[in-house]
């Protein structure tokens, strides 16, 4: 570890850097070969990472519900309906705040999401959560209230917003809120010709482009689709129908969960 | 630094000492506001939009029902400076410019004429190229003409400094940033009234105790020249109000 | 925000059901757009669009800076946007923070590219000076002048134009032998580089009223919205980015209709903004 030597003391942004570019090298290597290489935890590209979610982890909450998949670690809460606050102008649709933060060490360096990038990436997560399930709540069942969705990021290890989209709205369904449908979410990341689903960070960092779709399988309708980097046409139908086989699969998970946790408090 | 060469009295940018930079102004760029207005004193551009007079929105702010209150916030583009720099908003720089711009502009209009109402003046700097305040003041007092708002008269104003020995009309950067004093005076032309007189670096005006007045005087009679400016454009927002109501708001 | 009566809305939905918009536009034609370069003579490069009633202005600013530890052989690009309150009284004090920070990601999604740079509107690496010490960092800013709806279209359109105003100084930096030390960088005030602005992309927002969609709303027809899509659109016709606001579902077929719209529409809007750009050039 040069850079660390020559600097005389340990810094770990420095010594992260340089592990980082090594396995991005590696990465670079696997596309130049362009087969379907096991990725670093030995998933084939179409594979999700092992997921594990729970309702009812905070029990001050009207609803909640955990959800692991693989490093990444996210915990919902929701709360309401309640009164909205008395500054808020009267509305007869109910309101949806959603908010998501992410804890100190949820990332190799520390605090690197809470203050490097404090008002961006939380509010930006906060907004695309909003923006995602408000298509999926039905606010003209709870008017003049307001439903507080709380999402903590515990650990983050890639593929962050569409894990939190699934998690709350598993959350909101505990809490009983009443939605069209759940609403789940995926995303890929694009290496060249390459798609590779559910990204780990590492790979997150090197991907020369991301699509992340939020489906309703029973309804059939996407409400929230970003894409960055360059695609083209059909490489983009191929990625959204990915994903949208994916979140009809994991709905189909929550679903069952959901099922079991009801039977299990009968 | 030499700021007014000795030998031709000339300034660093070619000016003389009582000469008033580029003037400019463009009234109605902004649409959908009720009355706008584009000034340019040099580099230093400005615009200034007029909202109301409409309902009050916060209902905890009005003081006085029987008049109109007057709110105004004065914002700086981020790439409005030299060195660019974000700037939270709301600093106290800001703020008190926003003050000064409102009890400027709140002294001519006839608030008792529009109770119950709110009129919002917001004064966007495009560029900042010293002497934003009095741009600030001159674009606020088009767009409130613009947007057909009585006001007692016109409000013009016009900074200067003192430097080398010379008082000097309409600083520009360079000159705001050689730490002499300055004064920015805004004036209701017709009435030949001071409604604004702000001074810097007081203390220096004070060593060079005679040479007060002159910074003083200078500034209001070349306030008057703009107001001759600001005048010829008003009778074009004058003459555009008059179709727009036949018996006409004569503020001029 | 814009108030509307029952017949008012009513009006606008039925003329876009019938392909005949309030003034008189068809379903996915543009405003009347009109571009001007460097209007703020401070920044390296800057441009105000105006599109109907909608006015922007772009200013882009270089500054020498180092590169990231992550890509030693890239420079860095910034997006800000901020919404002046002269555009509407509700962007006052800190009403603009939410939206104007929405505006920005969405540029941001739209013209950086991927996290590894691929598809970026700019080349990185063509910002770099020296490697792993020196580069330049490119403030992008945006700001909104007055409001009359599709300012996402707007402002993307402000930056192409902006970015194909700007010259960076050419820097010369003396080799020196010591290779940990900071290398000496001589800015030139005279020699400016263009960028390459061909693969610059353009954003068409594609706003949904009823089972129609139209390009550049106005304000009042972005109140009668479902939902809409923003897709931006290179020359070459790839997408570079996509962005759905409104909290309304779209079926996945429709969604793929509008992307290949959008990509259309753009492919005309890229030809308009090209001439506009040339006419305001040979204006300077």
């Amino acid at each position: 570890m040069s850079a660390a030597a020559t600097t005389g003391t340990y810094s770990p942004a420095a010594a992260a850097g340089e592990k980082r570019r090594e396995r991005k090298e590696e990465l670079r290597r696997h596309l130049a070969e362009d087969a379907d290489w096991p990725r670093a935890d030995g998933r084939s590209f179409h594979d999700c990472r092992p997921a594990f979610m729970q309702t009812g982890p905070t029990t001050a909450a009207s609803g909640s519900a955990y959800a692991e998949f693989g490093k990444t670690k996210v915990i919902v809460s929701v709360f309401g309906p309640r009164e909205s606050k008395k500054a808020m102008m009267y509305s007869d649709i109910g309101r949806l705040n959603c908010n998501v933060s992410y804890t100190t060490f949820a990332t190799p360096i520390r605090g690197q999401f809470a203050f490097s990038f404090q008002g961006t990436d939380n509010k930006e997560y906060s907004a695309m959560l909003h923006k995602t399930l408000e298509g999926a709540v039905m606010l003209h069942t709870f008017p003049k209230t307001t439903v507080d969705v709380f999402a903590l990021v515990l650990e983050s290890g890639g593929s962050d917003l569409p894990i939190i989209i699934s998690c709350a709205s598993l959350a909101l369904a505990d809490a009983g809120i009443m939605m069209y449908d759940l609403v789940t979410s995926v995303s890929v990341s694009c290496f060249g010709k390459n798609i590779i689903i559910d990204p780990t960070s590492d790979e997150e960092a090197w991907q020369d482009g991301s699509l992340l779709v939020a489906y309703m399988p029973a309804r059939k309708e996407i409400t929230q689709l970003t894409l960055t980097g360059e695609w083209s046409d059909g490489k983009i139908t191929n990625a959204v129908e990915l994903c949208m086989d994916a979140c009809s699969k994991l709905c189909d998970i929550l679903r069952e969960l959901l099922k079991d946790a009801s039977s299990l408090a009968e | 630094m030499e700021y007014v060469n000795l030998l031709t009295g000339f300034r660093v940018d070619g000016r003389r000492p009582n000469e008033m930079r580029q003037l400019k102004g463009e009234v109605g760029v902004v649409a959908r506001a009720d009355g706008s207005a584009l000034f340019e004193m040099g580099n230093t551009r400005v615009i200034a939009a007029v909202y109301g007079p409409r309902e009050v929105q916060n209902k905890g702010q009005q003081v006085n029902s029987k008049e109109a209150l007057v709110r105004c916030e004065y914002r700086m583009a981020d790439f409005s400076t030299g060195d660019r720099r974000r700037k939270p908003k709301g600093d106290r720089r800001s703020t008190e410019i926003s003050l000064v711009i409102r009890q400027t502009m709140e002294a001519s209009i006839l608030t008792h004429l529009m109770p119950r109402s709110q009129i919002d003046i917001f004064v966007q700097v495009l560029q900042a190229d010293a002497g934003t305040r009095a741009a600030c003041i001159n674009a606020a007092t088009l767009a409130l003409a613009d947007a057909g708002i009585p006001m007692r008269d016109i409000v013009t104003s016009c900074s200067a400094g003192y430097l080398c020995s010379t008082p000097l009309l309409d600083l520009n950067y360079i000159e705001d940033s050689a730490g002499g004093p300055d004064v920015t005076v805004g004036i209701l032309a017709k009435m030949d009234k001071v409604t604004l007189l702000q001074v810097t670096k007081y203390h220096e005006l004070l060593l060079i105790a005679a040479s007060f007045r002159t910074p003083l005087v200078l500034s209001s009679i070349h306030t008057n020249s703009i107001t001759t400016i600001l005048h010829t454009m008003c009778s074009l927002v004058k003459h555009f109000s008059c179709h727009l109501y036949p018996e006409g708001h004569c503020f001029l | 925000m814009v108030g509307l009566s029952v017949g008012e809305k009513h009006f606008i939905r039925g003329g876009i059901a019938q392909d005949l918009r309030a003034d008189g536009r068809r379903r996915l034609q543009f405003r009347a757009i009109s571009v001007e370069t460097g209007v703020i003579p401070q920044a390296n490069g800057s441009a105000r669009v105006r599109l109907g009633a909608t006015e922007v202005i772009a200013s882009v600013k270089a500054e020498l800076g180092k590169p990231s530890i992550l890509h030693p052989d890239k420079g860095k690009v910034s997006i800000f946007v901020d919404c002046s309150p002269t555009a509407a009284p509700m962007f006052e004090g800190r009403g603009s923070e939410e939206f104007s920070a929405e505006l920005s990601v969405a540029l941001q999604r739209c013209l950086l590219g991927g996290k590894s740079g691929a598809g970026a509107a700019i080349d990185l690496s063509s910002l770099i000076v020296v490697d792993g010490k020196v580069c330049w960092d490119l403030y992008i800013d945006g700001l909104v002048v007055s409001s009359d709806g599709n300012l996402l279209d707007a402002l993307a359109a402000a930056i192409k134009v902006a970015l194909s105003d700007t010259g960076i100084p050419k820097v010369n930096v003396s080799l020196s032998a010591a290779t940990d030390e900071e290398p000496e960088v001589d800015v030139s005030d005279e020699e400016f580089l263009q960028f390459d602005t061909s693969s610059v992309p353009v954003i068409v927002t594609l706003t949904k009223v009823g089972k129609h969609y139209i390009v550049d709303a106005t304000s009042e027809e972005e109140s009668q919205m479902s939902s809409a899509v923003s897709v931006s659109v290179n020359r070459h016709g790839q997408i570079c980015g996509l962005t759905k606001r409104g909290g309304a579902g779209l079926d996945p077929s429709v969604v793929f209709d509008m992307i290949s719209v959008a990509k259309h529409v753009g492919q005309q809007f890229i030809s308009v903004l090209d001439s506009e750009i040339a006419a305001a050039e040979a204006a300077e």
